[in-house]
């Protein structure tokens, strides 16, 4: 059995899959984006939910069926000046649960999401000043922890690290342009655009990052970027998957900046099994009619045992269950997605 | 004063026991306390960070279009919308 769960501009779905069977259950929400779906250490599921009218909210399940909003989502202090738009990301490094929202902020939570508390280490951070937004706002909205390090990206800003358990924080993008600014122009402190992050567990100073302004890869903990695209149609893209298993790598490229689409059409997933040094298509299976959708950094996920699966922006959901050999697009169609989980 | 207070219909996943609730107070910012300390998950929907009403949300004291500080009567029924906001 395959169950997948889905979080779009207007409501969650679960999907389901029994012997090639599928059946679709929602929406879950009805009215409410779901911006990100995740995990407690203790096993609750999470859902981000969102308005534009009502703010946002954090829901919480054993089931993926029967969910309690929390009383306190993360938020920003009365009277500080900052809105609390979005919840982009969960993490959970076994024992703390990280979230990361727009404007852009950590808060961790060690109720397994009932209450919130910031990390000033890095939302009062000495640069905070001069962070700007990218197209999708001023978001934190990629964690990475390993030990007593972790890593967050915020567009458009940038990847800090902290060595000390989030206490503080450092700007790690050197190696990566920024965006915007011309090539004879110093390099500002802030200012890179980075899309979706992604290590390897087992030695985790080995990250990979698709950015705004291409495919990248360090070898130490972010220190250093080098860019690795041989083989892509092109660098810009927001997803950037590691599975832990086979150490493969997936993408799913963009024509550009301006042009958030795949090249000519093509939708496919990319992989690359020698560490991002080169990239070709995953497998078969894909549409040969245009496809000109997005996918989202939120909107990939893997079981890091073969199996792996994204949403477009066009509301379709693809799979596979063969470590990308075989895709294969479910017939319905969703609204906008965001985020998806693989349940199991 | 005991008021009525009526929540709208996509607030129902926020809710512990229903969109309908009997509050006390004397004005709309007390009504609202007292349905906060009721329906804790609703505050954050409501009120923003500038401790405001939020921008697209509407509250209505017996049909009167209301803020914070609105005097509500005894037996009065206050109602909080979703504006409508956009194309």
């Amino acid at each position: 059995m395959t169950q997948i769960a889905i979080g779009t501009h207007k409501g969650a779905y679960l999907v389901e899959g029994i012997d090639g069977q599928w059946s679709v259950e929602g929406p879950l929400f009805p009215g409410w984006k779901v911006t990100a779906l995740g995990l407690a250490p203790d096993g609750t599921h999470l859902a981000a939910v969102g308005s534009n009218w009502f703010g946002v909210g954090i829901q919480t399940s054993g089931d993926f069926r029967i969910w309690e909003q929390t009383e306190s989502p993360p938020g920003w202090p009365e009277g500080g000046g900052r809105k609390m738009d979005q919840v982009w990301a969960f993490h959970h490094d076994g024992a703390r649960l990280w979230a990361g929202v727009a404007e852009a902020g950590l808060f961790t939570s060690d109720d397994h999401g009932r209450t919130w508390a910031p990390v000033d280490g890095l939302n009062e951070h000495i640069t905070r000043s001069e962070w700007l937004p990218g197209f999708g706002g001023l978001c934190a909205h990629r964690i990475l922890t390993a030990g007593n390090q972790a890593w967050v990206g915020i567009s458009a800003v940038g990847v800090f690290r902290s060595d000390d358990g989030g206490v503080t924080w450092h700007l790690k993008n050197d190696g990566v342009p920024p965006v915007g600014v011309p090539a004879d122009v110093p390099r500002p402190e802030v200012g890179y655009c980075v899309h979706g992050l992604a290590h390897d567990p087992e030695s985790p100073q080995r990250i990979w990052r698709q950015d705004h302004a291409g495919m990248f890869r360090s070898r130490d903990g972010g220190d250093t970027w080098e860019r690795i695209e041989s083989g892509l149609p092109s660098g810009f893209g927001f997803v950037i998957w590691r599975d832990d298993n086979s150490g493969r790598l997936f993408t799913i490229p963009l024509t550009s900046d301006e042009n958030r689409v795949p090249v000519d059409g093509e939708l496919r997933a990319y992989v690359s099994d020698d560490d991002g040094d080169s990239w070709l298509v995953s497998g078969s299976g894909w549409s040969d009619a245009p496809q000109y959708t997005g996918v989202l950094r939120g909107a990939f996920d893997g079981d890091n045992q073969g199996r792996f699966c994204f949403g477009t922006t066009g509301g379709k959901l693809w799979l596979t269950d063969d470590n990308g050999s075989a895709w294969q697009q479910l017939e319905a169609s969703f609204p906008r997605i965001d985020a998806v989980r693989l349940l199991r | 004063m005991t008021v009525k207070v009526r929540l709208p219909r996509i607030l129902t996943q926020a809710v512990r026991d229903g969109l309908r609730h009997e509050v006390t107070g004397d004005d709309v910012g007390q009504v609202l306390h007292g349905l906060f300390e009721k329906e804790p998950g609703v505050r954050n929907h409501l009120i923003d960070e500038d401790g405001r009403i939020r921008t697209h949300v509407l509250v209505f004291v017996d049909g009167e279009r209301a803020g914070l500080s609105t005097p509500v009567p005894d037996g009065a029924e206050v109602q909080v919308l979703q504006a409508v906001s956009g194309g």
